[in-house]
């Protein structure tokens, strides 16, 4: 990346949409033309495998950077995360994190999660969702304004490193050798990767309770040195299920490709924390039961035998102490005054 | 012209529009005329769901106009300001159309229920759906355990803010 410049890469939509491929390319074709931009294109984020050259060029990337792709942001931040490619998360006004949707009732401190894992680098990472508009025009003013808070920060950075400055005699040392980018041609990055699907864990909502590990019964979940949560079998997988993510008491298992936005990386904002969840009055099986099924599927269609709910599934809510307590009678009482 | 019956939610009354159909999991359903389907009916929430739900925010169906689905099958979802849940397709058939006037602005579904805040239309050949009658009885005979749900879910609810 030449100095100053902001990098921006373009996640293609997988398959052949017209309309998205328009977006893509009016978006590529406005961005080419435009000062202090380095663009790149390369297929599905969600798709690249480890020895993708797309993903080998994320990983080269030093800087600041954007990252548009057909996922909600969310996803993609943490799918980037999960693949070595790490920053501080950019926020964008095309997409708040937090919906303020209750102001006179602020949202309770959540218990915050784990988060990411080892050191963080010094650099900001935008995701922006290309399901959001149907227009590049703006993408490309949201870019350029983005371009803006990256020369700040990175003005900010400089005057933080001048005032830190160690003396002159250590820069005397040997220089340390840089790795050489790899050349990364446009073909290159776009050699079509196949289609994958595996959870993407958002460590900014994971406790690390282990109960996706006790759920899963193909080996997907395991822990690291520091007995933290991780996906370690990626390609164990198995394609369409997401029963894990409604087993998660915290929505942090994010599965980017599926139908359902809670699952596939929506925002969370103040659902499941604040509010009722209806879905069992309107006809909808309890997520457990879901999840149940949809993994008795999977182990059938393996030749394994069905296990129903009887293997790790959470015990929440069970014999839990039903004592008189202050809070919970005027939580009934706000109930009754909830006007239903 | 029949009369509107009413069902009592603590001290909120219901209303409950007779002379069209209901489904156990709170939508209305009218016999859609002059659309030649047999089985075409229009849905959307009953006052009771509405009056539980509160004010809707956001509402989005994760499947296609002309889709097959079956019934309890997932069709979206629904954010308001009290709650958040799935929804859920009560009778198998055919999805023909949503409302495509609430998706830019949900807010018909409080202002009109019945009305221009329609859900969908879904050409069902057999729904077991209730009359008001029926559907009355249904809430009265399950609202004690429903309150013991909404009870539960705000335990749960506090419980996550601790």
């Amino acid at each position: 990346m030449s100095k100053g410049k902001l990098t921006v890469v373009i996640s293609q939509a997988p398959g052949k949409n017209p309309a998205k491929r328009a977006l893509e390319e009016n978006l590529a074709a406005s961005l080419l033309m435009e000062p202090g931009i380095e663009l790149s294109i390369i297929p599905h984020l969600y798709d690249l495998g480890p020895d993708h050259t797309g993903r080998l060029f994320l990983e080269s990337i030093p800087g600041d950077m954007v990252v548009l792709a057909w996922l909600f942001p969310r996803a993609a931040f943490w799918l980037l995360d999960r693949d070595g490619i790490r920053g501080t998360e950019g926020q964008s006004p095309l997409h708040p994190k937090a919906e303020k949707d209750d102001e006179d009732e602020p949202p309770p401190e959540k218990a915050p999660g784990i988060g990411p894992v080892g050191e963080i680098p010094d650099r900001t990472i935008w995701c922006l969702d290309l399901r959001d508009h149907a227009g590049h025009q703006i993408y490309l003013e949201e870019i350029r304004r983005i371009g803006a808070e990256a020369a700040l920060l990175r003005e900010g950075r400089q005057a933080a490193k001048q005032a830190t400055k160690p003396p002159a005699v250590i820069t005397l040392g040997l220089p340390t050798q840089k790795k050489p980018a790899p050349e990364f041609t446009p073909e290159t990055l776009l050699a079509p990767p196949s289609r994958r699907w595996y959870p993407v864990i958002d460590y900014s909502r994971c406790t690390n309770c282990m109960e996706c590990l006790d759920f899963c019964l193909f080996g997907v979940y395991g822990v690291d040195g520091l007995d933290r949560i991780l996906v370690e079998n990626q390609d164990s997988c198995k394609k369409g299920c997401p029963a894990c993510s409604r087993v998660c008491p915290e929505q942090a298992i994010i599965f980017p490709d599926y139908k359902s936005a809670a699952i596939a990386g929506a925002p969370v904002g103040n659902i499941g924390g604040l509010k009722i969840d209806l879905s069992k009055l309107f006809g909808g099986e309890d997520p457990m039961v879901v999840a149940a099924q949809e993994r008795d599927r999977e182990l059938v269609r393996d030749g394994r035998d069905a296990v129903g709910l009887a293997v790790g599934i959470p015990k929440r809510q069970t014999d839990k102490p039903k004592g008189p307590r202050d809070e919970l009678d005027s939580l009934v009482d706000a109930l009754d005054s909830l006007d239903i | 012209m029949q009369e509107d019956l009413w069902f009592t939610m603590g001290k909120i009354p219901a209303r409950l529009p007779a002379g069209i159909l209901y489904a156990k999991n709170h939508m209305w359903a009218r016999p859609e005329t002059g659309l030649n389907g047999n089985g075409l009916f229009r849905h959307g929430f009953t006052h009771y769901a509405i009056l539980l739900m509160k004010d809707v925010y956001f509402l989005e169906w994760n499947i296609s106009e002309g889709d097959p689905v079956s019934q309890s099958q997932e069709i979206g979802h629904i954010e308001t300001s009290k709650a958040e849940s799935g929804l859920y397709c009560p009778a198998a058939g055919t999805l023909v159309r949503f409302n495509a006037a609430l998706l830019n602005d949900p807010s018909a579904i409080n202002t009109d229920g019945y009305g221009a805040g329609w859900l969908f239309d879904l050409d069902a050949p057999e729904t077991g759906y209730m009359n008001a009658e029926q559907y009355l009885k249904f809430l009265s005979d399950n609202w004690e355990k429903t309150q013991a749900m909404l009870k539960g879910k705000m335990n749960q609810i506090e419980d996550d803010e601790s």
